[in-house]
């Protein structure tokens, strides 16, 4: 491993490290680790989620699009990434049906304020040639999937007293992204060393941080 | 303006009461919640790796010594290890969980047990991490010129808080007897002793001393809530007007608000903080990994989960598992003395030379705290 790569992971595990205390501190997370989380604030929760589920694997295409010939090993990954994911927000949808939500209502529901900010932020970055920094925005939102998703599961389960048919999005992205580190560093040696691809990288990882801490600070019940 | 002048720690001592208590005796001193053995102490003890430790409550249950006598104890061993005498000491400042008192300080404690004169004191009150923070302030003693010979020490007296009395007849046993989880973890985890340093300003004369670096203290509880705690109920703990002291002393009892308690969920995403905090210091050059000739950690390497491990190896910000020094295994948990304690093992283990450097890191899950404190021999 280059110390080009190990350097653009610390930067963004330190990211991540200050998105998860911002997390912590957002009302909708503290009523669940407090425990005062109720049925409302886990479909809240859903629709809140599922705009970025539902656009990711989008806005990865798009980026995959503007990749050139130089990077194609990365162009695959990330298409590859796209297709794996594409569906993903179905069985968010099926999670919520299972509360005993109103399928129409998931599927129609506006983007807050933070979902709309980090749509945009996204789908703008993926349109630029070689939009590499959004390796920086896989980094926070595949973290997600494989750090909080399971434990905010796990949580929602035990408070809620719901069955696992209802919680299988946050349970399964768990199980799925185990490996997702050594994964990323075989991303990020693809575009490394580099050294306005790795600020951006960074830069990248810490708006779309704020952005999706932004998407959780909007949900309301 | 005068300069700010460099610190030294010429001296360390610890104090350890009794004989070392192995795994199987260790309820002989706590006692046994209910009359039986607890369910969840073999797992604590695999979790943490401690082996033997030291109570200050004879196997009946009488203590053999206060926190304070300990913490007295310890700075009169730093201070002859130091060539120095009680007479000499102008500064002491005192760190620990739970002082014998609630109320004055537990420097005014100390200083009672330690006897003499006049002495400047200041208290400090955490978890782990408050032996750090009497350390940075008698380090800026030092420094700002104010006092030529000073101590910060660090003392518990855990296992007082463990007795049955604390959780018998309390929220916090159920119906059959058993003990939350968020209580029984803790009365495996931690024991009792003091540790103390003293610092000057120059090296002392012969032998080593260590240059105190820097003292970085970070401070996360904005965003966490209290993951290791007193005075709350479980449920209520993040409301400051629901502690203890509000619901009154035999009401908070019942309420399970009179024990000390971990919260383990909470706990995975406070080892990350640090670790963030941490890579942070390494990311911005303040710590470099590779120029760590020693790390003392107070949390074993063992107990880190392998994925912790795993990204700081993969960001460069691993310091490599034969650079450790530990004592945790055998004097065991000693909260806010642990370093204290440990850093006089490691002065008396001969293995530091000169010219190196030792990296101290107390992490505190009280409320998602992490210190950190370099330093060089000389």
């Amino acid at each position: 491993m280059s110390d080009d790569v190990a350097d653009v992971l610390r930067r963004l595990a330190v990211v991540f490290a200050d998105f998860e205390g911002r997390l912590e501190a957002t009302p909708l997370i503290r009523r669940l680790t407090r425990g005062r989380f109720t049925l409302d604030d886990y479909r809240a929760f859903l629709i809140g989620l599922r705009q970025q589920v539902k656009d990711g694997a989008l806005w990865m295409s798009r980026a995959a699009s503007n990749i050139g010939e130089d990077h194609l090993e990365l162009r695959s990954t990330l298409m590859r990434h796209a297709v794996t994911e594409h569906r993903d927000f179905r069985l968010l949808d099926a999670d919520y049906v299972a509360t005993g939500g109103a399928r129409e209502t998931i599927e129609t529901a506006p983007k807050n304020i933070g979902s709309e900010a980090l749509s945009a932020w996204m789908f703008h970055e993926a349109s630029k040639p070689d939009p590499f920094g959004l390796l920086g925005a896989m980094w926070i939102v595949e973290g997600l999937g494989s750090i909080k998703a399971a434990e905010w599961g796990a949580l929602v389960r035990d408070r809620l007293g719901l069955p696992e048919e209802a919680v299988r999005f946050l349970l399964y992205h768990g199980e799925n992204d185990a490996d997702h580190i050594q994964e990323f560093e075989a991303m990020l040696g693809l575009v490394l060393p580099d050294p306005a691809v790795a600020a951006r990288i960074v830069r990248t990882a810490e708006v779309t941080a704020r952005l999706y801490a932004l998407q959780i600070e909007e949900i309301v019940a | 303006m005068s300069v700010l002048r460099d610190a030294f720690i010429t001296g360390a001592g610890a104090f350890l009461p009794g004989p070392p208590v192995g795994v199987d005796r260790m309820e002989d001193h706590l006692g046994r919640i209910g009359g039986r053995d607890s369910l969840l102490g073999r797992r604590a003890l695999r979790w943490n790796g401690v082996e033997t430790r030291h109570y200050a409550l004879d196997t009946d249950g009488r203590p053999m010594a206060s926190n304070a006598g300990m913490c007295a104890e310890a700075v009169r061993g730093a201070l002859e290890a130091a060539g120095l005498g009680r007479g000499d000491l102008r500064f002491l400042a005192t760190a620990t969980t739970q002082g014998d008192y609630l109320v004055p300080g537990h420097a005014a404690a100390v200083h009672g047990e330690l006897g003499g004169g006049p002495l400047e004191i200041a208290s400090f009150q955490s978890v782990c991490g408050s032996s750090l923070m009497a350390a940075k302030s008698a380090w800026l003693q030092v420094r700002a010129g104010e006092h030529e010979v000073v101590a910060a020490c660090a003392g518990e007296f855990s296992s007082r808080w463990f007795r049955p009395e604390f959780y018998e007849g309390t929220a916090l046993v159920d119906a059959k007897g058993r003990l939350r989880a968020e209580a029984d973890y803790l009365r495996f985890t931690l024991s009792d002793g003091a540790g103390a340093v003293v610092m000057e300003p120059r090296p002392r004369p012969e032998g080593l001393s260590l240059k105190v670096r820097f003292i970085d203290l970070v401070s996360l509880a904005g965003r966490f809530d209290p993951c290791m705690w007193a005075g709350a109920a479980v449920e209520d703990r993040a409301d400051p007007l629901a502690t203890w002291s509000h619901a009154g002393p035999a009401a908070a009892h019942a309420a399970g608000a009179v024990a000390l308690l971990q919260d383990f969920e909470l706990l995975k995403r406070v080892i990350r903080a640090w670790v963030g905090v941490y890579l942070e210091k390494v990311d911005r050059g303040r710590i470099r990994p590779a120029e760590v000739d020693h790390l003392l950690c107070h949390y074993s390497a063992r107990s880190l989960r392998e994925e912790i491990v795993g990204l700081l190896e993969k960001t460069a910000g691993m310091i490599p598992e034969e650079k450790w020094f530990s004592n945790l295994a055998t004097v065991g948990n000693v909260g806010s003395a642990s370093i204290w304690v440990m850093l006089d093992a490691f002065l008396k283990s001969g293995r530091l030379k000169r010219g190196e450097t030792v990296l101290c890191v107390v992490p505190e899950s009280g409320r998602a705290f992490v210190g950190f404190m370099l330093l060089e021999a000389v």
